[in-house]
């Protein structure tokens, strides 16, 4: 079933995120610490920063994408935000509930409205429980619902996701990538969440299939009026979806800008050095194309560099970087950069 | 799968016949005498007599093919003959014979068979029982003093061999607190409550000192089968889908871990059969092992040949069950 | 103390003479008794299997005309007097023996025991295809004929002094014809019930039998003396190892005898300790020896390798040398370490019964190393840069093998170390039991191909007469690849005088002239040095305290007396 045969959306999708409407989802100063342990006793010797100090909103009805390296954090702190990560600090409120405060029931009745789609769709699915049972685990957690509407509700989210009903009995092996996907998508929906978090949902399919489901995302969007969390290292799918852009470097935000300002200007010299590096398909454009060849490895989140985290493999960096740690300024524009430059 | 299990078993017929060839080629080679046991007071004539009517004085191939059509032919038919009450032939055929006590060999198996199952096939399910609760909890809490708790214990278990832990108990619960018998009473039926207490009691040892060493090993298992499973994407997914953590444990986790531990299980269940032989040796249970232990020391090679012969085609079987296992528990496995 | 009637001409009462004392006691009256053998009984027909385990456990059931008690001495059983030539049961020309059976003896199912129940015995294991284990005691027998129902007449094709082989002792017992008469020959073994159920006339019938673990025996209740036995029930359980079955008695007392304690004497003392049971012995003729190797066992002759046709040995067919060897062996610490109450020195292959040992080797009790090491140096051997003896290029260093089992490996050590001391250098080797006395002519580690110097083993004889013990180290009984192995001589000894004197022994009657030969044929074999004698084993039992009735009788199935057995109260 293709995605232009989906019925439009019922009722009035919300508008584009503008930059007033209000925010669902606030991070703030977000921490995730993992210990490292060496030695005969198993002391802890240290730990990785991987996701340090980051702060920021998801307007509702909007998309906020999140992009980096693989290595950067963009992962844990999908996974923080919906504690499926231990949070070492911070504060993480969705609709004014501290979701990192929570524990037990409470988080999991909080879980009714957060939800996640995962990068890997074989993985993510346990494999000896069928489609149907997938769907349905959480219903029968959460919503005390019969057994016929419970499948009703199945069959409900199968359509939604362009999955024939009849595929209920099957087992994930069963399907392709991208129908695995559709299944993931659809258990992400059942319990009628207001915030997903799409953790690099299409990193692991064919080309072909990508944009089908980047499209079922988008309508899906629309239709149920959602918030996403689109995490991704693709920066052309990013500025596809999201109406505002964050980037990360080791832990930390770097700059976060609309999408139009971020694609347009980028005034971080990592965002820079990240959009050199994606081909435009204007031939002209492409051809005046000036890449920025970022030089060095990634620094290693358990011994960031002082100061600036980047300084390492930046081309403008100065004595002062290695000193002061850049504040997270906002600049006239509204956009927000962590550079000692940046204008 | 039914044609995949056909197909196994017919390629199962050719395999079994050469191991058994085998089995009886290294017998024969083996140094071994049936009279060795007897008092040096009977003489060398008539020791060689011994051996001529046990039909040692046969070439090799015609005491080969004597032992297939024995063991192929007349105790198959000899079996239904039982069951069914009908009469085949004359019903005069030559049964394999043990050369200890001259009497059928698969008589004697069919005497041992409920003292092996029942001790060592025991011995197993606490053995099981145990280890699935200690390596869930080893893996889930990985590095606790729990799992490195049950890392020594599975050390101990699988170092320390059963001749020595069968003697420590022994030395512990029969000599010096007399809770325990160190001798297992064949005689014993049981047919009341007391009876059954007895019954339970001369089981202890034996079935703890097997199934400790059992536990330790599939402890191991289950906690790498679980660990596996713990830091697999589906159970993040079943996290974030709101399940509690006993139902992400017991159904997501357990369930997925269970695939590889059920087919272990079921791999080493010929070893059931086989009778563990130190311990049915040190409690004189008369099992299995204790029949082929004593065989091999008697040089009795009918008993010897049929046992082994016996173990192989269970092995062959649940190698194949294993499989047949696996495809039913996991459903992206087909055979076809 | 229980105590007993004893009808007083009966052999049972001569074994339980100190025991005698007014009738009081009741059949099955002292419950159960628990006995462990550790090795388990096969078969309950001694005809079929020979092994000591499985004599014994039929020994309950089956009975012979006549058994050796304690002492050694043969009493009449199933008979009413021991037939000889004086009483007129052998002929002057000694070529026959008449048996009268006692009258009135029923099998276990009430039948009446009859001399045709002898004669089915005797065909039974005389026959060709039947395998029968025992056929040894039957050698020489023309024929066994029934005379009437109570007398059993056997007559021999050669004069036989001692016309004691059928019927007597555990190994030959009584079967009944009925049961038997369609067990015979190469059916035998077809026979399971019967071989694993036999009924007989004594005081024990199988009741449960299990292969190879446990047989559970009842009282017989057709036994001739209507008070015994004492205990109704018997079990007699088999398996494991000597030192779990030792435990069973003298530590946890689940059991109140068992058999055959080859437990190393520290351990045994240590259970003994306890309280609950005590270690009992006896002593038969088994004596621990080394056979000494006559032939050159030199690999370098192939086929003729420990063959007479290969040559003699190059030293230890020189007496010096094996009497040096003899001399540096300290027998008392070889019975300290390995063996305790279970064997003392001996200097005789021949140790028993008393009249049959000789005092003329007695030099051998004393360790004498320098008197050896003199020896040696008479004979020419002088010691080299290395220790060890040698002379013409020849070095005084021998292999010596044995089986497989604790005790003989530390015997073997400490003889290393003793021999060292004389300049003779050892190289030592074990087999494993089932290879090194399994008659496979194929295999190269048996004890009769000797691929060795010297061996080390247990030999012993049935009953109290070593004339075919003797006859074992003729000329004829030499192994060797003519009679495929087979033959009792394993040192290659060979003396026509030796072969000589055996011939008389068989036609020699008197029971102190026979002696008097015995002793010749040990001494022969003693100066020859073919046998150096280590340790006169004896029966080693654990029995619990509270069991009485028991004398120890090497000579007989350990559980003869077992009709008389009972607890004390």
């Amino acid at each position: 079933m293709s995605l232009d045969a989906m019925p439009p959306a019922a009722g009035a999708a919300p508008a584009p995120a503008g930059s007033g409407s209000r925010a669902l989802l606030k991070v703030e100063d977000l921490q995730v610490l993992f210990p490292i342990y060496k030695g005969l006793l198993r002391r802890q010797v240290g730990s990785v920063r991987a996701v340090d100090g980051l702060s920021f909103e998801v307007r509702k009805g909007e998309t906020l994408g999140l992009v980096g390296e693989s290595g950067c954090g963009k992962s844990t702190t999908g996974r923080a935000i919906l504690r499926l990560t231990d949070i070492t600090g911070g504060r993480v409120e969705l609709d004014g509930v501290d979701v990192a405060a929570l524990e037990g029931g409470e988080l999991r009745r909080m879980r009714r409205r957060m939800q996640m789609i995962f990068q890997d769709p074989h993985a993510s699915l346990n494999p000896r429980m069928t489609v149907a049972s997938i769907i349905a685990e959480p219903l029968d957690e959460h919503m005390a619902l019969g057994r016929k509407a419970r499948q009703a509700r199945v069959g409900e989210l199968m359509d939604a996701v362009g999955l024939r009903e009849d595929f209920a009995s099957r087992y994930p092996h069963e399907f392709s990538g991208g129908q695995r996907q559709r299944i993931g998508i659809a258990r992400a929906l059942a319990l009628d969440p207001d915030f997903i978090v799409c953790d690099e949902p299409i990193a692991a399919l064919d080309v072909s299939i990508q944009a089908q489901v980047v499209n079922l995302l988008e309508d899906l969007q629309k239709k149920l009026g959602l918030t996403y969390l689109f995490i991704s290292h693709d920066l052309s799918m990013v500025r596809h979806l999201a109406s505002r852009v964050a980037v990360m470097y080791l832990g930390k935000i770097v700059e976060l800008a609309t999408r139009e300002q971020l694609y347009a200007s980028p005034r971080h010299p990592y965002t820079q050095a990240l959009l050199s590096a994606v081909p435009s398909p204007d031939p002209a454009r492409e051809a005046s194309r000036e890449r920025v060849i970022l030089t060095g490895d990634v620094p290693s989140p358990a011994n960031p560099p002082s100061g600036c985290r980047f300084r390492t493999r930046c081309p403008v960096a100065q004595p002062r970087c290695a000193a002061e740690v850049p504040e997270f300024r906002k600049l006239e524009d509204g956009r927000q950069v962590a550079c000692h430059f940046a204008e | 799968m039914l044609t995949y299990t056909i197909r196994r078993l017919a390629f199962a017929v050719p395999t079994l016949l050469v191991i058994s060839f085998l089995i009886f080629g290294i017998l024969d080679l083996a140094p071994s005498d049936p009279t060795a046991q007897l008092p040096l007071t009977i003489p060398p004539e008539v020791r060689e007599k011994i051996r001529l009517s046990l039909g040692l004085g046969d070439p090799f191939i015609v005491r080969y093919f004597k032992w297939l059509v024995q063991f192929m032919v007349n105790e198959p038919l000899n079996i239904l003959e039982q069951w069914t009450g009908w009469t085949i032939g004359d019903g005069e055929r030559l049964r394999v014979l043990s050369w200890q006590t001259r009497s059928p060999v698969v008589d004697l198996i069919v005497q041992r068979m409920p003292q092996t199952l029942w001790v060592v096939g025991m011995s197993y399910v606490v053995g099981i029982v145990i280890a699935i609760p200690i390596g869930v909890i080893s893996a889930y809490r990985q590095y606790s003093w729990f799992d490195q708790f049950g890392t020594l214990f599975s050390m101990v278990g699988f170092s320390i061999p059963t001749f020595f832990t069968g003697l420590l108990f022994i030395v512990i619960f029969s000599v010096t607190l007399g809770w325990l018998p160190s001798i297992y009473d064949t005689t014993l039926v049981v047919e009341d409550w007391d009876s059954f207490v007895a019954q339970v009691k001369q089981m202890i040892m034996p079935t703890m000192v097997l199934g400790l060493y059992n536990a330790s090993q599939l402890s191991r298992f289950m906690r790498a089968s679980v660990l596996d499973n713990l830091n697999q994407d589906y159970v993040r997914t079943a996290r974030a889908k709101g399940m509690t953590e006993k139902v992400v444990l017991l159904i997501h986790v357990l369930r997925n871990s269970m695939i590889p531990v059920v087919t272990v299980i079921a791999l080493n269940l010929p070893q059931v059969f086989g009778g563990a032989i130190i311990t049915e040796q040190i409690f004189r249970v008369n099992g299995l092992g204790q029949l082929l232990i004593g065989a091999i020391e008697g040089g009795d090679i009918p008993t010897v040949q049929t046992l082994t012969f016996i173990f192989a085609v269970l092995i062959v079987v649940f190698n194949l069950i294993a499989d047949v296992l696996y495809g039913i528990l996991d459903p992206r496995i087909r055979y076809d | 103390m229980r105590l007993r009637n004893l009808l007083s001409a009966t052999a049972a009462a001569a074994a339980l003479g100190a025991l005698a004392g007014p009738a009081l006691a009741e059949r099955g009256a002292d419950g159960q008794v628990n006995i462990i053998y550790w090795q388990a009984v096969s078969i309950l027909n001694p005809y079929l299997s020979g092994g000591t385990k499985d004599v014994e456990g039929a020994s309950l059931v089956l009975e012979p005309l006549a058994r050796y008690d304690e002492t050694g001495t043969m009493v009449p059983w199933l008979v009413e007097e021991i037939p000889t030539v004086e009483n007129g049961g052998v002929s002057e020309d000694l070529m026959s023996i008449t048996w009268k059976l006692k009258p009135g003896l029923k099998w276990s199912d009430g039948s009446d025991v009859t001399a045709a129940d002898a004669v089915f015995t005797a065909d039974y294991c005389m026959d060709e295809t039947g395998g029968c284990q025992q056929v040894a005691n039957y050698a020489d027998v023309a024929s066994v004929e029934a005379v009437d129902d109570l007398t059993i007449k056997i007559t021999f094709t050669v004069p036989k002094p001692v016309p004691y082989g059928p019927f007597v002792g555990a190994q030959s017992p009584i079967l009944q014809a009925a049961q038997f008469a369609d067990c015979k020959g190469a059916k035998a073994p077809e026979c399971t019930d019967a071989n694993f159920g036999p009924i007989g006339t004594g005081p024990y019938v199988v009741a449960e039998f299990k292969p190879n673990d446990v047989v559970v025996y009842e009282a017989n209740p057709h036994y001739r003396e209507a008070d015994k036995p004492a205990f109704g029930s018997v079990l007699l359980k088999g398996g494991g190892d000597a030192v779990s079955a030792a435990r069973s008695v003298m530590e946890t007392g689940e059991f109140d005898y068992a058999w055959n304690m080859q437990v190393e004497p520290e351990i045994l003392a240590q259970m003994e300790a306890r309280g609950i049971g005590k270690v009992i012995s006896a002593y038969g003729t088994s004596v621990e020896r080394f056979e000494v190797n006559m032939t050159n066992p030199d690999p370098d002759l192939g086929d003729l390798r420990s063959t007479v046709e290969g040559g003699p040995h190059p030293f230890l067919t020189d007496p010096k040398v094996t009497r040096a060897l003899s001399m540096a062996i300290d027998r008392e610490i070889l019975v300290e370490a390995g063996y305790g109450a279970a064997g003392q020195v001996t200097c005789n292959v021949l140790p028993a019964p008393d009249l049959f040992n000789s005092t003329a080797n007695d030099w051998c009790k004393t360790p004498d190393v320098d008197g050896a090491n003199a020896l040696l140096d008479e004979a020419g051997w002088v010691v080299g840069s290395d220790g060890v003896r040698e002379k013409d290029g020849v070095k005084l260093s021998l292999l010596y093998q044995t089986s497989t089992n604790s005790v003989r490996q530390g015997t073997q050590a400490l003889i290393k170390q003793m021999w060292q001391e004389i300049g003779v250098e050892t190289e030592l080797r074990n087999i494993s039991g089932s290879v090194f006395f399994g008659g496979d002519p194929s295999s190269p580690d048996t004890f009769q191909k000797l691929y060795a110097d010297v061996e080390m083993f247990t030999n012993n004889f049935d009953g109290t007469d070593p004339e075919k013990y003797m006859a074992n180290w003729r000329c004829s009984e030499i192994p060797s690849p003519k009679n495929n192995w087979l033959g009792g001589n394993n040192p290659r000894f060979c003396s026509e005088e030796y072969d000589a004197l055996v011939q008389t022994l068989a036609g020699t009657a008197k029971i102190e002239e026979r002696a008097e030969i015995a002793k010749q044929l040990n001494d022969m074999l003693m100066e020859s040095g073919a046998i150096i004698p280590l340790i006169h084993r004896g029966r080693v039992a654990a029995m619990a305290n509270t069991i009485e009735g028991h004398a120890m009788n090497p000579w007989d199935s350990e559980l003869w007396d077992i009709a008389s057995w009972s607890r004390a109260k």
